[in-house]
């Protein structure tokens, strides 16, 4: 589902984000992607959702080749992927329904039926109760949650989170994590980045350690 | 509804969103534009109104050749193949004999002063020739035939009549091609002011539309809003500067009456027709939407 094969990202002559990584993640798979920040964590994320294209090597996402993707292509890849970033990246002008209805109003699905299916992400979060209410009002661990929801209403193949428990406390990090696990065991793949030590130790799933840009650990 | 109609009308909804949520930034831009159409329109009302006007006139160059009043009918006789010839000189001419007493009937039936003329007794007018050249022959060549038609034994005075008319139409003439210039100046304003508003409108939605790229939108589906932003605001400006014309033509007609009345005439300043208004309308929303597209394609490809 996910190939990176000796692949290196390049930014100038001696600073390298990626070097010579080769790992695979399979279909319905849960890895995390652990390493301390610079690792490279968060610009193989970036591969896999083309937003970043490699120096050298070759990414494949679903059978596409990222390095040859066409820009008019990328929109419809990402329409199978679910992202969840650090800061969520919410928008703060409409509120968590609106949210959330985003990836699929993008795609063109008629508005009410966007607007039933945002509800229902919402519900699977815990949060359906709080449709109306704006990002702003709600608590760090419930955006968290908001952006989990806004990342699988479209139902994708694949869920990126970046870094999806940084600045959470244990309780909000661990209901995040659980809905990410939930949508792993109905045949989601997830790939989540951390460098929370306890999030890692009680992770009963593969993990992919990155150093420095280059693979340390868990690539096959 | 079909996707196509669905994503227009999401990104009509998007544009009058935007419109909604900052309407005072967005009213003064509609009147900026707005008063940058309103000069090339109200140029255009003018002209639409004097062009028909000018059409109604010959401009074919005229000559009246009246003769001395002693002069008898062989007299004229005599003259009319020397002043078809002078006339033939100058190219394709009609010329036509005018007797005293034909010219006498249409002043009395024209001027309506035909008690006052029937106290004059005897008839006061000369016999005449009136000499229509064809619209091509130069300013110079009416001068030379009118010298020498002066030249001619007999002839008391000769006048071109039309000339004026002629130069009407090349003042006309200027003013319709300095009206283009005008209005494609202005044009390129308006194009200039619809660029800045849509710049900063991507500036302030810089997030959403990362946000939007990074889920899987289209560069269509990101565009369209801005598109239709820029649309609206030259169609409404195009509205507000038609209003202004309309309105400005009120007091405008008002002195023109006393004016017209002065030459027994009723001319007024008509609006334009639906189909000129439609299509200045159609014009300043192609102006927004130029303005728009230039702006999104300059800053939207540095929005990730």
């Amino acid at each position: 589902m996910i190939e990176f094969q000796s692949v290196s990202k390049q930014y100038s002559t001696d600073a390298y984000a990626l070097r010579d990584v080769s790992l695979n993640i399979g279909k319905g798979e849960l890895v995390y992607l652990a390493g301390p920040s610079g690792a490279g964590k968060s610009t193989l994320m970036k591969m896999v959702a083309a937003v970043e294209r490699p120096t050298s090597g070759v990414v494949t996402v679903n059978g596409q080749d990222i390095g040859r993707i066409r820009k008019a292509g990328i929109p419809f890849l990402r329409r199978n992927l679910g992202l969840i970033f650090q800061h969520q990246r919410l928008l703060n002008d409409r509120n968590i329904l609106g949210n959330v209805m985003l990836p699929l109003l993008v795609t063109g699905a008629p508005r009410a039926q966007a607007e039933g299916r945002a509800r229902a992400a919402l519900d699977k979060v815990g949060l359906g109760d709080r449709a109306k209410a704006m990002p702003l009002e709600l608590s760090g661990g419930e955006q968290q949650r908001v952006a989990v929801a806004r990342a699988i209403v479209n139902r994708p193949q694949i869920i990126l989170a970046d870094e999806p428990t940084a600045n959470l406390d244990r309780v909000a990090a661990d209901k995040v994590l659980d809905a990410l696990r939930a949508f792993n065991a109905v045949g989601v793949t997830c790939v989540i980045s951390t460098h929370d030590d306890q999030v890692l130790d009680s992770a009963a799933a593969r993990v992919i350690r990155l150093e420095h840009g280059q693979l340390v650990g868990g690539g096959v | 509804m079909s996707p196509w109609f669905r994503q227009h009308g999401f990104a009509l909804g998007a544009a009058l969103s935007t419109v909604r949520k900052a309407p005072g930034s967005f009213l003064f831009n509609v009147l900026v534009v707005a008063f940058a159409l309103m000069l090339p329109l109200a140029g255009i009302t003018l002209l639409d109104n004097v062009r028909p006007l000018s059409q109604q006139l010959s401009v074919d160059p005229e000559i009246s050749v009246f003769l001395k009043l002693d002069s008898t009918r062989e007299d004229a006789s005599a003259l009319q193949p020397r002043i078809r010839e002078i006339a033939a000189a100058g190219g394709k001419a009609e010329v036509e004999f005018i007797p005293r007493e034909k010219a006498l009937a249409a002043m009395k039936e024209t001027s309506g002063l035909g008690d006052v003329i029937d106290t004059l007794g005897e008839n006061p007018l000369p016999d005449s020739f009136k000499m229509r050249l064809a619209s091509s022959s130069a300013a110079g060549q009416v001068d030379a035939i009118t010298e020498q038609l002066r030249a001619l034994p007999g002839v008391d005075v000769v006048q071109v009549d039309s000339i004026w008319v002629k130069r009407l139409a090349a003042a006309l003439n200027v003013l319709r091609l300095a009206l283009l210039l005008l209005a494609v100046s202005l044009g390129i304003v308006v194009i200039a002011v619809v660029f800045n508003t849509i710049r900063l409108q991507v500036l302030t939605q810089k997030e959403e539309i990362a946000v939007s790229k990074l889920l899987g939108a289209t560069d269509n589906f990101i565009h369209r809003p801005f598109y239709y932003t820029g649309a609206l605001l030259g169609l409404f400006a195009g509205a507000v500067a038609l209003g202004a014309v309309l309105l400005a033509l009120k007091p405008l007609n008002g002195a023109i009456a006393d004016f017209a009345r002065l030459y027994a005439s009723e001319f007024q300043l008509a609006p334009l027709g639906v189909l000129e208004t439609a299509g200045v309308l159609a014009i300043s929303a192609g102006l927004g939407l130029i303005g728009a597209m230039l702006s999104v394609q300059r800053h939207l490809a540095r929005v990730r």
